[in-house]
């Protein structure tokens, strides 16, 4: 046991998000702010500087918790984390420079604008907006979930971090809605750096003090628990079957909320995302040391159960180590829930403010309203995320899982409305209500049928109501524009 | 048999997905890994160089 000193750690925690803040502040001080650069960044961002933004984005406070926790408390069906983000990239080889094209030729600013630029019924993009916000709130909260359980950890547990919890949070909406997604992507860069390092530390320098290696640790842990280090094969919960249709549903929606839209759009040029997508499975592989951690802190310090799971190897750098280093891996951590929750309110608010507001009321129409607007709305969803994480209390898993299955039921219609024009705002409306229609009652009730994850059971059901509902309607409706030639697909706008 | 360009993305996508029931095994463990561990991060690791010859065969670079 080491002395342990919760000042220290927490203030440790609070320089590292302000000098993060005011970093990042500083890095956009001199960009004026119009919609194009404050949602999408001017459409300017390079390989590298997507490549932060992007990591930064995607590695969020669940990977950096719910990585080691899976490992500490289920074992293999942890190594989905490592499967379902290369799948993702893989698909996103194709995907992202096919919508960063759209994103570019319609001038598009937020995810719902994709369809209406593919499909042009104003009804499908303003539904699809308003199902969009309500999934990204959830996934606001599991930021603040995470958030409330670094801070506890790094007071030691002494402290109820709610209200810290909430200023951090208002902090950083109020950092975003200065700086925009620039602000986002320079913030990403201290994040990014921190969070390798508290990797590091977690997966090879846990492991090395305590076995003398990461081979040394496994050695010990096929000994202890080799029942955890392979699937359960079949149908049972977290199973062979689990995996495999969990990493397909998990990859086809990763790109598909309107965050990582945003993102796509900033890139300076296709060339940008496709050297993304090649390079990013090298970020994933970091993963396979957190799962290493949580293997070491269920032989260092087991008895953890249910969601204290996500608590897992903070737990050991707390026991065993001094408050400073608690106190860097708990400020990384609160980075890696910051950051992201910071592109996820600016993707929200953009599509409040343009497809709700915009689209389907006819106000803030023009650029010049624009920005203001969205500064508002961003504080708006600030505080309806906060208010949610305030009334309904739940973990970090199942906020995912509510996320996940509801916006992976988009995929139908971005898919179609790159490789086949048949699909009309019909055929993927009908698809889209099949799909929630499946994935609502299977998430609230927690079923998965026969082994098969439930948001990948509703998105079987969604793509196969898009194809027959496209084929039923008579050819000739899905109007001339779209039947021009060559193997691009005919894009039409809305208006 | 499948031209390149639709094999080379799909390799690895198979390999980290529907393979992975089939390889999921402790033993033989490759660098103190698990088997099936050791299999998706070797597939996660090969995933870039996949997606690299496939853009030169696309002429993207």
């Amino acid at each position: 046991m080491v002395s342990s000193s919760p000042a220290v750690s927490l203030a440790i925690v609070a320089a590292v998000v302000l000098a993060t803040i005011v970093f990042a502040l500083l890095g956009v001080h001199r960009i004026k702010m119009n919609p194009r650069q404050f949602i999408v960044g001017g459409r300017s961002f390079g390989t590298l500087f997507l490549w932060v933004l992007l990591a930064g984005e995607i590695y969020t406070s669940f990977t950096f918790l719910g990585a080691a926790g899976w490992a500490y408390g289920l074992g293999a069906p942890a190594y989905y984390i490592l499967a379902y983000g290369t799948c993702a990239y893989i698909i996103g080889y194709f995907l992202l420079p096919a919508v960063w094209r759209a994103g570019k030729e319609h001038d598009l600013l937020t995810g719902p604008d994709f369809f209406t630029a593919f499909y042009g019924s104003k009804t499908l993009t303003v539904a699809i907006a308003v199902c969009q916000f309500v999934l990204v709130v959830p996934y606001v909260t599991l930021q603040l979930s995470a958030l409330q359980i670094l801070l506890q950890m790094a007071g030691y547990g002494r402290y109820d971090a709610t209200a810290s919890v909430a200023v951090a949070f208002i902090l950083i909406a109020l950092f975003v809605l200065t700086a925009g997604l620039r602000g986002t992507a320079w913030a990403s860069i201290i994040k990014d750096i921190l969070v390798i390092g508290a990797v590091l530390f977690a997966g090879v320098a846990i492991p090395m003090r305590f076995f003398g290696s990461p081979a040394a640790m496994l050695d010990r842990f096929v000994r202890l628990h080799p029942q955890m280090l392979a699937l359960v094969p079949g149908t049972s919960a977290h199973g062979t079957i689990w995996f495999v249709t969990t990493v397909l549903l998990t990859a086809t929606g990763f790109f598909m909320g309107p965050q990582s839209m945003i993102a796509t759009y900033s890139g300076k040029s296709e060339a940008a995302l496709r050297r993304n997508a090649v390079l990013l499975p090298l970020y994933q592989l970091i993963l396979l040391l957190m799962i290493f951690a949580g293997f070491s802190a269920l032989l260092i310090a087991p008895g953890l159960h249910g969601t204290q799971v996500d608590r897992s190897f903070l737990t050991v750098v707390a026991r065993y180590y001094p408050s400073w280093v608690l106190g860097l891996i708990a400020g990384a951590g609160a980075l890696a829930a910051l950051v992201p929750a910071s592109g996820l309110l600016l993707a929200a608010a953009s599509v409040f403010v343009k497809n709700v507001l915009g689209d389907a009321f006819g106000v803030t129409a023009s650029d010049a309203a624009r920005t203001p607007a969205t500064r508002v709305a961003v504080i708006v969803v600030a505080l309806l995320a906060l208010g949610l994480w305030l009334a309904v209390p739940r973990t970090i898993v199942e906020l995912l899982l509510i996320y996940y299955n509801g916006i992976t039921q988009f995929a139908p219609g971005v898919f179609a409305a790159l490789v086949w024009r048949r699909a009309d705002a019909w055929s993927v409306g009908a698809g889209l209500l099949a799909g929630f229609a499946v994935a609502i009652p299977l998430t609230y009730a927690n079923i998965e049928p026969w082994g098969i994850n439930a948001g990948f059971a509703a998105l079987l059901i969604n793509a196969a109501v898009v194809v027959v509902v496209s084929l039923l309607r008579p050819s000739g409706s899905s109007d001339a524009t779209r039947s021009s030639p060559g193997n691009r697909p005919a894009y039409r706008r809305a208006d | 048999m499948p031209p390149l360009r639709l094999l080379l993305p799909a390799i690895p996508f198979a390999a980290l997905s529907i393979a992975v029931p089939l390889v999921n095994r402790v033993e033989p463990r490759i660098l103190g890994l698990p088997f099936v561990l050791a299999w998706i991060s070797a597939w996660v690791a090969l995933t870039p160089a996949f997606l690299w010859v496939l853009g030169r065969l696309e002429k993207r670079w």
